[in-house]
């Protein structure tokens, strides 16, 4: 069975990164068409020029780090007020909004941006797309700190309170560091889902914050363009990296 | 002042340097439809800033336009989506005495009949809908009905689109393609759905490169699309079918919610000159509204018979018009149908 | 005491009342108004979009998405468990293959779908390998059919199963796998018989993390599919931009909501375990 469980993940592992492999090597192919034709950098060359991309690509960074941040923090605080004694109404709506399709809460967004519009002059644009961002990576957050939070040891913290802590106190110095890895867990996962966003994105976003989701999307319906290889290539050869580095952190 | 105060200082001016003193205008425009020096040459000449993306269909640009917050300033609608546009207060009005390279335009532009006054949009570039095909297939398709030949199944494409798609039903059933009946579109809509399992798929500007890989013998596609495919493959040809056909024409419009009207007016005149317009024929293969810039084209081009079809093909062209909001309701209802069988 | 905690639930509070529930109420409201003529809404109220919705064309419509999206759940609970197990019996390089699970989910989602176009068309690359290798002589038609939209939701989903399967496989009590052998049975029964059963809180989490977002999915069939068929997302998408419809589409959305929301609040209670 073991020998059995082995070859099976060898296939699994393979279905997940042929794609990207095949994408990969063919981003050197010198030839725009499935026929190989010689090693070429063109289309990273060419990717680079694209200031197009070069900007869509910063900000995606930045939005989906401004809003990690905030759904990180806001989130952590959520759960753990959450933990202590529920309230009904916000986690319920928590749950809501993770199980609203994508496209139903973008459009949402929209047509309530769009009131805001007609008494504060709000205009679609890079803070909006932020916003959006936050309103639906914050049940995750909640969900893997809450996770996390269960299986911490409440006593902990009546302890740090009865040597003398204030209720921060203890949460700061006692929760919060225990939390850390259940923290940055959710901070990974708002990150990605943030940087990978498309739909709902592409309903708020404004003149000047085309985000390389977007950018991809357009390529692609545009027809097969090896530039989207060397994209696509690098990104996932670039957060390879970090994730590998970052074990080789852990391990030391 | 600490080290840190004066780098972040820093950081701010940096960061208000590059967005530079220079005007800004933002443009929203069909995909290759500019050729490479257009927006740089603007540029430089009005001391401006353009920011320009691109989109594949009306319904892409009107998602992002119709929220009246949007932030663009002029965008190229198809002809039949001015009026709703304007019905819903999209569109500000065009002032014609900054626009003198109006009268630069073919003498059937200028009286358009969906804006007799062009008082919301000028004409920019305007193509057909025809057939593109793989020269190998014989007999070659040269009406509608050939794109309803079993021997096709499986390697043709109509365009996604309900507009196009009945268009070619009604037309090959010998009716108006802006026909607003409803038992004359309802019997297009049985066409479409006789026709739905020999398709491949209902494609875009995305089936240039199938065409040209082969995978797609033959899709309904527009001329300036199908243009470009010949130009990647001398095995593409393109075709205007004899029972008739759909014709379009994008204008430039300006948005009402935008600040910078005197600038997009600008850029309206600007796309109007000649030499301008002649230079985006020539590099994006469109065909241009401009009649003062025919002049300008090389030979192949202006003669081009898939750009430029004869007077007697044109004859069986029909210019596409808005649908009533009773006729739109139902004719999105029948295409729900037809993807739905 | 209070006071603290209300404090840390207050930003959430604003912002999920202001970002999500707000906008939800407004549709609410539009689902009730009648649509104006060229497109937004008019003060006309009206049940009409709701009893549109009950039409038969609309019913197939769902029963189609559910079909789509039920399929490609079950398949990705049947290709992820293994893969979970596995996993969670590696030992040292845990972490490195769960990891390596979650790296293509790094790359933006349309990216993966396009790789998957690149690798099924007529002269992609599995028929240009297998033209190239005799196997076939006429290319094999593997793009824009039920089968592709299939093979995209899954690859798109796969790493979202695997990780509640795999979390709830290492909280497994290890004594009842030895148990279950000192009785004799071999590792085949063993997995079948206690370990499946005891994952069912993991692939309950797995299964409404990848059917909940199939049903609203529209890209994925409509790029894979060649946009030959119509689901709900197709529909509400349409109702915002082509068809200008915004009461029937904000019927559609908040009906679809409801039917998710009642989904969720039968397996929760089933499995009487919380999320939130």
């Amino acid at each position: 069975m073991k020998r059995g469980l082995a070859l099976y993940a060898v296939a699994a592992y393979a279905f997940l990164h042929v794609p990207l492999l095949v994408l990969a090597v063919f981003s050197f192919n010198s030839s725009r068409f499935t026929v190989w034709e010689g090693w070429s950098l063109n289309w990273y060359r060419a990717a680079l020029h694209d200031g197009q991309l070069a900007e869509a690509a910063w900000n995606s960074i930045l939005i989906a780090v401004a809003s990690t941040v905030l759904s990180t923090i806001v989130g952590t605080l959520c759960a753990y007020g959450l933990w202590k004694r529920d309230a009904k109404w916000l986690s319920g709506s928590l749950y809501l909004s993770l199980v609203t399709p994508e496209i139903v809460m973008g459009i949402s967004l929209l047509v309530f941006f769009q009131w805001m519009f007609r008494f504060l002059h709000v205009q679609l644009g890079m803070h909006t797309v932020i916003l959006a961002h936050v309103a639906f990576s914050l049940s995750y957050v909640v969900i893997v700190v809450v996770a996390r939070l269960r299986t911490f040891d409440a006593s902990l913290e009546e302890a740090a309170m009865d040597l003398g802590a204030t209720e921060w106190q203890a949460f700061r110095r006692v929760t919060l560091p225990v939390l850390a890895p259940g923290i940055a867990a959710a901070a990974l996962l708002a990150f990605t889902t943030s940087f990978d966003d498309y739909v709902i994105t592409s309903m708020v976003a404004g003149v000047d914050s085309e985000t390389l989701p977007m950018v991809v999307y357009a390529m692609a319906r545009r027809g097969a363009n090896p530039v989207l290889n060397s994209i696509s290539t690098t990104i996932v050869a670039a957060l390879g990296a970090l994730i590998l580095f970052s074990e080789r952190l852990r391990e030391s | 002042m600490t080290r840190r105060t004066l780098f972040l200082m820093g950081l701010a001016g940096a960061a208000g340097c590059s967005r530079g003193n220079a005007r800004r205008l933002n443009v929203f425009n069909w995909s290759s439809y500019v050729a490479p020096n257009t927006i740089p040459d603007f540029e430089k000449e009005f001391s401006v800033r353009v920011r320009y993306a691109v989109y594949e269909s009306n319904e892409e640009m009107l998602a992002r336009v119709m929220s009246g917050n949007s932030g663009w300033d002029v965008v190229f609608p198809t002809n039949y989506f001015i009026e709703p546009m304007r019905e819903t207060g999209l569109l500000a009005e065009l002032d014609h005495g900054r626009l003198p390279n109006l009268s630069q335009l073919d003498k059937p532009f200028q009286t358009p009949a969906w804006d007799p006054a062009l008082r919301w949009g000028a004409p920019y570039m305007w193509n057909a809908t025809g057939i593109a095909y793989n020269k190998k297939l014989t007999p070659a398709p040269g009406a509608w009905s050939d794109m309803w030949s079993p021997a096709l199944a499986g390697h043709m494409t109509m365009l996604d689109d309900p507009v196009d798609v009945f268009a070619a039903c009604l037309k090959k059933l010998g009716l108006r393609a802006n026909s607003r009946s409803t038992g004359e579109l309802i019997r297009a809509q049985r066409e479409a759905i006789l026709q739905k399992p020999l398709l491949r798929a209902y494609l875009n500007a995305e089936v240039r490169d199938q065409l040209v890989s082969g995978d797609v013998l033959a899709a309904q596609l527009w001329s300036t699309t199908a243009q470009q495919a010949i130009d990647a493959s001398p095995e593409i040809d393109f075709v205007y079918p004899r029972e008739g056909f759909a014709v379009y024409l994008d204008s430039a419009v300006i948005l009402r919610e935008s600040p910078r009207k005197e600038l997009a007016h600008e850029l309206l005149n600007y796309l109007l000159r000649t030499q301008v317009a002649a230079a985006i024929v020539v590099a994006a293969r469109t065909a241009t509204a401009n009649g003062g810039a025919r002049a300008f084209l090389p030979e192949a081009i202006r003669n081009n018979k898939t750009l430029y079809p004869s007077a007697e093909v044109m004859e069986r062209g029909e210019w596409s018009q808005a649908a009533t909001p009773e006729i739109q309701r139902l004719r999105d209802r029948l295409w729900t149908e037809v993807k739905s069988s | 005491m209070t006071r603290l905690r209300s404090l840390f639930l207050a930003p959430a509070g604003v912002i999920i009342g202001v970002l999500f529930v707000a906008p939800l109420a407004i549709m609410l409201v539009y689902s009730f108004l009648t649509r104006g003529a060229y497109g937004g809404v008019t003060a006309d109220v009206t049940a009409e979009n709701y009893q549109r919705v009950l039409d038969p064309l609309y019913a197939a419509i769902l029963l189609r998405t559910f079909v789509m999206a039920g399929t490609a759940t079950l398949g990705c609970l049947v290709l992820a468990f293994p893969l979970a197990l596995f996993i969670s019996r590696a030992g040292s390089k845990k972490n490195l293959y769960l990891q390596l699970v979650i790296l293509p989910f790094w790359t933006s989602f349309l990216v993966r779908t396009y790789a998957w176009m690149f690798l099924l068309r007529d002269t992609g690359l599995i028929n240009s390998a297998l033209m190239a290798a005799g196997v076939i002589h006429q290319p094999l038609p593997l793009l824009y059919n039920d089968g592709a939209v299939f093979v995209g939701l899954v690859y798109g989903y796969l790493p979202f199963v695997v990780l509640p399967l795999y979390a709830t496989l290492e909280r497994l009590d290890k004594g009842l796998l030895e148990a279950a052998a000192d009785l004799g049975a071999r590792p085949w029964i063993t997995t079948t018989r206690v370990v499946i059963p005891l994952c069912a809180p993991g692939f309950r989490a797995g299964a409404l993390l990848v059917f909940i977002p199939c049903l609203g999915a529209y890209l994925t069939p409509d790029l894979l599919g060649g946009s030959k068929t119509v689901l709900v997302g197709n529909v509400i998408q349409n109702q915002f931009t082509t068809a200008r419809d915004w009461p029937f589409g904000s019927a559609v959305s908040l009906l679809l909501m409801a039917f998710v929301m009642i989904l969720l609040m039968l397996l929760i209670r089933r499995g009487g375990e919380k999320l939130i």
